[in-house]
């Protein structure tokens, strides 16, 4: 393909032909060593009895790290708080974005510096942000505990330290923190509306609310769908802020799988059983996936 | 429709909102800003204006030997990180926009599907892996496990990068007696210097603020990058939020900066992968 004078019938040279396959020979290397042999040895090591307080090496199981798993009370119930953290992080990020993107979607200097510092969010480690809002919600220093306090949402103690308010309060900085994504693909999206359709609509008499439920929001509905999936989908892997913040507490309150996950390889000392948990992990992954390419292609 | 005074006071009273909103927005990073220049008993005080400034907080860490200790990690690990992702990724960018070959579709496919894998989801396996390796506590372990991060976006960047560059300047060159190589990189490369440029710059922002492949593979003091350092700058019973602070500005700086510079091409990239992914 690449000389044409070379005719199709002729066999092309070696290294002509190994060529391509050479160049991106080490990207795939990666791809083999960072994926595909982790994803294979997670499902053996599944099927494994590894528990490194009992057996030092893993022997077979079976199953029983399946059947451990769906009989773990706990790990059910992080599994329900992880649906929960999941669709509250996309519902924070629409509910953020949607406001900012339309403010944003106008061509003035400060809405473009605006559209630039917005991504700030997303830009930042985990860890910066994770002992930021730390320090934002400590009960000492922290002026938005003080804030929380005046409301009565917190009392002497942080709301972290609360079990019914750190999840809801850790969804929120996770959504606060994915919302930059979110704003990007809208202004895309806002963008790519011909202005046509709304002097129409103001020729019509309609109002602003009418434009934007007639025009803006079925024009941007499909992008907030796909990329509410793609957020979701990440948000479901949560582990850094929950970490961060509060190490999955108090009380498991933030206990998300992949906080359970972590700690079944690193404080039960059960790698096998941490390897399971990632398989269902992924097979959940693997259906969202699936679901997202569905929407796309329509 | 509008006259155009009115649109524009339409637009002022919504610059004004935008402000207010980003500062809002914004107001947990401004905060950790504040609070790296001030001293800590101002700290206590909780308002948002500083009275007095200090740089105490950043020469009480600059002086700490495992904060510098970890910043020289963090600094070895996202260089040779970004240095091995451009060193990969380009070639196989070329080889994905230029050539036609059985199994192309599938190898573009099978990189890019390992930028939707969470890190979560291989950790457990690349712990064991790494740890059996004999390499659990080694930069090389977190150096490899972070080329993984930022590689999938930067081949497929690059290669809509390379899409863009019009064949026939390569074949004029290859005409002129070059070979197919010669001409990517005196023709190719250099026209997408840019975004070559912004990948690495990418590989490494990512590389400086991993955070759960670091805390899985590092436990000794030695080895520690930047993220783990700031835990450790927090665990012990003292500790300053102003030295905290402070450490945490020291992690966002390069990487606000950074990206700041090379928004265009990594926003486009990273929506492009996202959407695609």
């Amino acid at each position: 393909m690449t000389s044409p004078a070379v005719s199709e019938n002729e066999p092309r040279p070696f290294v002509e032909v190994a060529l391509p396959y050479a160049l991106v020979a080490p990207a795939v290397l990666v791809a083999l060593a960072i994926a595909v042999v982790p994803l294979l040895y997670a499902l053996w090591l599944s099927f494994q009895d590894w528990y490194l307080l009992r057996n030092p090496q893993p022997v077979w199981g079976g199953l029983i790290n399946y059947e451990a798993l769906f009989a773990d009370a706990g790990l059910w119930r992080a599994f329900w708080r992880t649906w929960i953290w999941t669709i509250g992080t996309v519902a924070v990020e629409i509910a953020l974005a949607l406001p900012l993107a339309l403010l944003l979607n106008r061509d003035t200097a400060i809405a473009r510096m605006a559209s630039a510092l917005i991504l700030l969010p997303w830009v930042m480690p985990f860890i910066v942000l994770g002992y930021g809002w730390r320090f934002l919600l400590d009960s000492e220093v922290g002026a938005l505990h003080s804030v929380f306090q005046f409301f009565g949402f917190a009392g002497n103690s942080s709301i972290l330290n609360d079990p019914n308010m750190a999840l809801a309060i850790i969804i929120f900085i996770s959504g606060w923190k994915g919302m930059p994504f979110m704003v990007l693909a809208l202004l895309a999206a806002l963008k790519s509306i011909p202005g046509e359709l709304y002097e129409a609509a103001a020729i019509d008499g309609a109002s602003p609310w009418q434009r934007f439920t007639s025009i803006t929001l079925p024009s941007i509905q499909n992008t907030m769908l796909i990329i509410g999936l793609v957020l979701g989908i990440l948000a479901f892997y949560s582990f850094d802020l929950p970490w961060i913040m509060t190490r999955g507490g108090p009380q498991d309150a933030t206990t998300i799988l992949g906080i359970s996950m972590y700690k079944a390889v690193f404080t039960d000392l059960r790698p096998a059983y941490a390897a399971a948990i990632s398989v269902v992990m992924l097979v959940i992954l693997a259906i969202a996936s699936f679901l997202s390419l569905q929407l796309r292609r329509r | 429709m509008m006259h155009d005074s009115d649109n524009r006071l339409r637009n002022a009273a919504l610059d004004a909102l935008t402000i207010a909103l980003l500062i809002l927005v914004l107001s947990p990073i401004i905060w950790v800003f504040i609070a790296s220049i001030r001293p800590d008993a101002d700290i206590m005080t909780r308002g948002l204006i500083p009275a007095r400034v200090t740089f105490d907080h950043f020469a009480n860490i600059f002086s700490r030997g495992d904060f510098l200790v970890a910043l020289r990690n963090s600094l070895v690990v996202g260089g040779i990180v970004a240095i091995c992702t451009v060193v990969i990724a380009v070639p196989a960018a070329y080889s994905l926009s230029r050539f036609t070959y059985m199994g192309r579709d599938f190898i573009g496919f099978l990189i890019l599907a390992t930028q939707m894998l969470p890190a979560v989801a291989v950790l457990v396996p690349i712990v064991v892996i790494i740890r059996s390796l004999g390499l659990a506590n080694t930069l090389t372990a977190l150096t490899f496990t972070h080329l993984a991060l930022g590689l999938p976006i930067a081949v497929w960047m690059l290669k809509g990068y390379i899409d863009a560059v019009p064949r026939e300047l390569e074949e004029a060159s290859i005409i002129d007696g070059s070979s197919q190589i010669g001409a990517m990189f005196r023709i190719t490369l250099p026209l997408i210097r840019p975004a070559v440029v912004a990948v690495g710059t990418f590989a490494f922002v990512l590389s400086w603020g991993e955070f759960i492949l670091a805390l899985a593979l590092i436990t000794s003091a030695e080895v520690k990058t930047l993220p783990l350092a700031l835990q450790t700058l927090f665990d012990p019973y003292s500790f300053s939020w102003g030295v905290v602070m402070a450490g945490g500005v020291v992690i966002a700086l390069p990487t606000i900066v950074l990206f700041l510079l090379f928004r265009n091409q990594l926003v486009g990239g990273l929506t492009a992968g996202g959407i695609k992914g």
